[in-house]
């Protein structure tokens, strides 16, 4: 495999070789760290809780901490708050003037922005670490020693926990390789492989769950949804863009049609994130006690429960919407046409200004249509798998599907299908990135004896 | 050993020339010896201070370039220092844009080569597509000492040399798009940004154009608009006596960053085709760039390199960082008295101007000499135009006066108006009387970019032990303040500083995608040494002339890849890998030949600090990774 070559490569170059030993050793210390329980908590009563919570907000969040957030571990909270922090930022940087202004400032305003951005992130971490130590305490039986020594104890261990994955998120990305904080939320979800692999095997050997054909399909699905998954995210419509060899500070440029590549998941995991949570927020309304009593709310929010059809559709419309969200946040059409325009590029036949903008805005739309779509199948084929679509709920029809349908359509497979959704996307995803970053450095390397690089031209002593 | 080669050097400087080297100069050249950037102001002999070191690089019979600002320098100091080598039974020669290839060869067989770096890099490239060995004429590279060493390893660092071969390429519609552009007009055919270096069509002007070129869509015919678009630049964009002269020679570029007219520069092919086009002269055909070198790559090529300046602290940290080359500052022989006086700000362009001729009629009252220098050609002449005092302006357009007019700056009443051109070469020597007065009073309209270019222009007052006094006048209208931050009241000296910090970070990131294409040349250039008949070799040329152009269009568009959130680099980095591995299983499109090579050129560097259009791309490319909206650092998830 081509993640196994570039790996091999890279271990012949010490600096390569040392800065991938690096990223393994803070990748280590991480998962050492997740080891480590936050004291006052009882471990077991925790763990049971999130089992009956998979698949809401909660679990986003276990997800992203690499199941730490479950065991709550030092490092419960994770890289989450760093994210958000950043999120928060960005949207910031749109509306305050001097957030603009500074990330428009080069390289200083930018490491103030990060400055911010670390500050907002051990903000957030003790407004969220609070928000969960009294959480947890009010739920009663999970704390052995409830108080106020608790809460701050709590605070103090889970914000440290999250600078300091920050620290180890950034060390990664300066001295080692790969984007640190992407390795770390990646590292959280491979680790969980084996397990699901023991799990697949005990279900296929052991308890003989399944037969060999189920065991068959599964694998061939899984394998699909990883093909599927590197096919599109490497997926990108390109419009041609040609250069009238047009002069810019009185030299010509360009000539030949070079292109704007569109992405189509240009958002990645980020629509997903947000449709989710989006939709698991009223579940949580449940844990009210009188929005459980009162009859039409309860039945309103039965209907947006898992698997139900109401959620299905709600979640592909999310998603869909999301995606655009996000698109029209990272790519203005109109900006890249004036962009366009002003450094002599245009789409042959096409117009600049306005009609360049309309044409990429039409073939955007296509393709985030598609990417839409193809995050709503990888996020839904899992919980299928696990629960089936609940078509027998349906109003009219429902009592007919319950008669006709198979079972594994209504109620799923109970296969905890591991390999889908959006712990996949990650993990394809910033393997594919770091792959093409070793690779990168791969050729840089190739070059070195040749690159007139500082240091070369050596002045001898003067005792020459 | 090298100590000793020093003394000897020390005694037959001063036999030969009468001079005796001060112990500043002799530090100076044991620091040169040691590979280092060496600062020493203005006035001091550096040009007598290199010899010692020079001698000693020769003794090791391999050769010593030393590299000179331009051609009559390089004759000078060889013919200056001639004896001095003579009696330490070296060979000197010099070389200039008039040698001829036998000339050539028998001045790099001396033990040391004065010429200009652009001589050198030239030849360099000549001999490289050579395709009979007993062409060539250099040996290899193995030591050179470079005068001005800050201009040449900075300012006009990334300045590729050219060497093209002429072909066939001539746009059909030269004379049918000059009309048309005659006819359109700024505002409502088309739009020229802020900066005066772009121009586009508006959509009405779009409809205009087709219906005077009669073609039905103008962006589907890439060969008429980009006719055009040359057209409109060469006849509303650049203005004759400005920014070009048009002489019995053809067509002259000014350099409004030197306020020189460059003779061995020019418009890329097509905008000079219009142009000349635009003047009623015979347009001259394309070239095709066969290969190209950088003075920074060619610098590198040497296995020792030193230098001297007058001004290199500021920028220590560029030199380790890209050369690798340590700065040591010779302390002045005789005290420098002159008085650098504290800025003075403006609020507005007309307050600046007002004070500043109020002070050189204050100074001039005195006699003391005065040395005005201006950003740019125009700002001279506007000046020249309000001051009603006898004075002398030097711009581009009389630059053959430059030695004469410099050389009387220093006298008593005397107010010279200049561009920054008269920031190096030739020393102002005070006239008798001047230093009572005060010595030379340089007055400087607006901040340079960098300190170093400030220092450069304060260094023309107060040599060798003169006095002098030096003063700028900035307006927060000045374009440096306005451009980098807004109308915002900032202190020019953090503008400078931020500048300066940006464009190291620029040049390094730029150099990382230059590695790639200069490494892939050595490599190219290595393989073609087991080519024997010309017709590999000329195969061999045609194929790298054929990379350079894709890569160089590929680049023209690499902005557009960090919008799919790509990092430009990485794709750039495998794309021009894999083409390079693929090269030799290509054709060539079209053979060049052999018969039209050689023609020779440097691209413009009006727009400083950034060498090539690639670099103002990527400088928007960077901003727009730098702006949050558009690309959130979140983890690429």
């Amino acid at each position: 495999m081509k993640f196994f070559e570039a790996l091999a490569n890279a271990f012949k170059i010490p600096d390569l070789r040392n800065r991938i030993l690096f990223t393994l050793g803070m990748l280590a210390i991480y998962r050492l760290g997740g080891h480590i329980p936050t004291p006052g908590i009882d471990a077991e009563q925790l763990e049971e809780f999130f089992r009956q919570n998979q698949g809401t907000l909660f679990g986003f969040i276990d997800l992203f901490s690499g199941g730490m957030f479950r065991r709550l571990t030092v490092f419960a909270l994770g890289i989450m708050p760093y994210i958000t922090a950043s999120i928060i930022l960005q949207l910031m940087t749109i509306v305050v003037p001097t957030l603009e202004k500074l990330s428009k400032e080069g390289e200083l305003g930018r490491r103030k922005i990060t400055q911010w951005t670390r500050y907002l992130t051990v903000g957030l971490a003790l407004v969220q670490s609070f928000t969960i130590a009294t959480a947890l305490q009010s739920q009663g039986n999970f704390v052995v020693n409830p108080g106020f020594g608790f809460v701050f104890m709590t605070m103090i261990s889970l914000t440290t926990g999250t600078a300091f994955i920050m620290w180890l998120g950034e060390q990664i990305t300066e001295r080692g390789i790969g984007n640190g904080m992407s390795l770390i939320i990646f590292t959280g979800i491979v680790v969980g492989l084996p397990q699901a692999i023991g799990n697949i095997y005990q279900k296929a050997f052991e308890t003989r769950e399944w037969n060999i054909v189920q065991l068959l399909v599964i694998i061939a699905i899984m394998v699909a949804v990883v093909g599927l998954i590197v096919l599109v995210e490497r997926g990108e419509r390109r419009i041609p863009v040609q250069y009238a060899r047009r002069v810019v500070g009185r030299r010509m440029m360009g000539g030949q049609s070079t292109h704007l590549p569109l992405k189509v998941n240009a958002g990645g995991v980020i629509p997903v994130i947000f449709a989710s949570s989006l939709l698991t927020f009223p579940q949580t309304l449940t844990q009210i006690a009188w929005v459980r009593d009162n009859a039409y709310l309860s039945a309103m929010l039965r209907s947006i429960q898992h698997s139900e059809p109401l959620y299905i559709i709600l979640f592909i419309v999310l998603i869909v919407f999301f995606c655009f969200f996000y698109v029209s946040i990272i790519f203005n059409p109109n900006e890249a046409a004036d962009n366009m325009r002003k450094y002599g590029g245009f789409i042959p036949g096409i117009r600049p200004g306005k009609n360049t903008a309309d044409y990429m805005n039409n073939i955007l739309t296509k393709i985030t249509v598609v990417g839409g779509l193809y995050l709503s199948i990888l996020c839904l084929l899992p919980e299928i798998m696990i629960s089936g679509i609940k078509l027998q709920h349906l109003p009219l029809i429902g009592n007919w599907v319950d008669a006709y349908f198979p079972r594994f359509i209504l109620d799923g497979l109970n296969v905890n299908f591991y390999f889908g959704g959006t712990s996949l996307l990650i993990v394809v995803g910033v393997a594919m990135d770091t792959v093409n970053q070793i690779e990168a450095q791969l050729i840089m390397r190739h070059y070195e004896g040749f690159t007139p690089r500082a240091g070369r031209i050596r002045g001898r002593r003067s005792s020459a | 050993m090298s100590r000793e080669i020093i003394a000897e050097a020390r005694e037959a400087v001063a036999r030969a020339l009468g001079l005796s080297l001060y112990p500043g100069q002799l530090r100076a050249a044991e620091a040169l010896l040691a590979g280092k950037i060496v600062e020493m102001p203005t006035g001091e002999g550096k040009t007598v201070a290199a010899v010692p070191a020079i001698a000693a690089l020769a003794r090791e019979g391999k050769g010593v370039h030393v590299w000179t600002a331009n051609d009559y320098l390089a004759a000078r100091d060889q013919q200056w220092m001639a004896p001095v080598y003579k009696a330490l039974g070296l060979s000197v020669a010099s070389i200039s844009q008039h040698s001829t290839a036998p000339q050539r060869r028998l001045a790099y067989q001396a033990d040391i080569t004065y010429l200009t770096p652009h001589e050198c890099g030239y030849d360099y490239l000549r001999d490289s597509i050579a395709l009979d060995p007993r062409e060539t004429v250099q040996r290899p590279f193995h030591a050179v000492v470079i005068d001005e060493a800050d201009s040449i390893l900075i300012d006009e660092a990334r300045i590729p040399l050219v060497i093209a071969a002429e072909s066939n390429d001539l746009s059909a519609h030269l004379s049918d798009a000059a009309r048309a552009a005659r006819s359109l007009q700024r505002g409502i055919h088309f739009h020229v940004e802020s900066d005066g270096q772009i121009l586009h069509l508006t959509d009405f002007g779009i409809d205009v154009a087709e219906s005077l070129l009669s073609s039905d869509n103008l962006y589907a015919d890439p060969d008429l608009l980009d006719a055009l678009q040359s057209a409109l630049h060469a006849e509303h964009l650049l203005r004759r006596d400005v920014d070009y002269l048009v002489t019995p020679e053809g067509i002259l570029p000014i350099d409004d960053y030197k306020g020189r007219t460059m003779r061995d520069r020019r418009w890329p092919a097509g905008l000079h085709a219009a142009l000349e086009t635009k003047e009623g002269l015979p347009p001259r055909r394309e070239g095709r760039i066969l290969t190209a070198v950088s003075l920074q790559n060619l610098t590198a090529l040497y296995p020792f390199a030193c230098g001297m300046t007058g001004t290199a602290a500021t920028q220590a940290d560029e030199f380790r960082l890209v050369y690798g080359l340590e700065v040591e500052v010779i302390p002045p022989h005789r005290p420098c008295v002159r008085i650098d006086h504290p800025d003075r700000l403006f609020r507005t362009k007309a307050g600046q101007y007002q004070a500043l001729l109020a002070e050189i009629a204050t100074v001039h009252a005195t006699g003391q000499p005065l040395l005005v220098a201006t950003r740019t050609v125009e700002e001279a002449q506007q000046l020249s135009a309000q001051l009603e005092l006898p004075h002398h302006l030097l711009t581009a357009k009389n630059e053959a006066e430059e030695a004469a007019v410099i050389a009387r700056a220093g006298e008593v009443d005397r107010i010279t108006l200049s561009t920054n051109m008269a920031g190096r070469g030739v020393d102002i020597v005070l006239g008798p009387g001047a230093a009572e007065r005060g010595g030379l009073c340089v007055l400087g309209v607006g901040r340079n970019e960098s300190r170093r270019i400030d220092n450069q222009l304060r260094g023309r007052a107060g040599r060798q032990g003169d006095p002098g006094a030096s003063r700028f006048f900035v307006s927060y209208q000045d374009d440096l303040i306005t451009q980098y931050l807004g109308t915002a009241e900032a202190n020019p000296d953090d503008v400078q500083r931020l500048l300066e910090g940006r464009h190291l970070d620029l040049r390094l990131r730029l150099r990382k995608y230059e590695h790639i294409l200069e490494a892939q040349r050595l490599l190219h250039a290595e393989r073609r040494l087991e080519l024997d008949t010309p017709e590999e070799k000329l195969r061999h040329d045609d194929l790298w002339s054929q990379h350079l152009e894709r890569v160089t269009q590929y680049r023209a568009g690499l902005h557009f890849l960090s919008y799919s959130g790509a990092d430009p680099l990485r794709e750039y980095l495998r794309l021009v890998h894999d083409w390079f591995e693929e090269l030799p299983l290509q054709d060539p499109e079209a053979s060049l030949g052999a018969r039209s090579r050689g023609a020779t050129w440097t691209y413009l560097s009006t727009d400083q600090p950034f060498g090539t259009p690639f670099s103002r791309l990527l400088k928007n490319l960077l901003a727009s990774l730098h702006l949050g909206a558009k690309k959130p650092p979140l983890p690429k998830v």
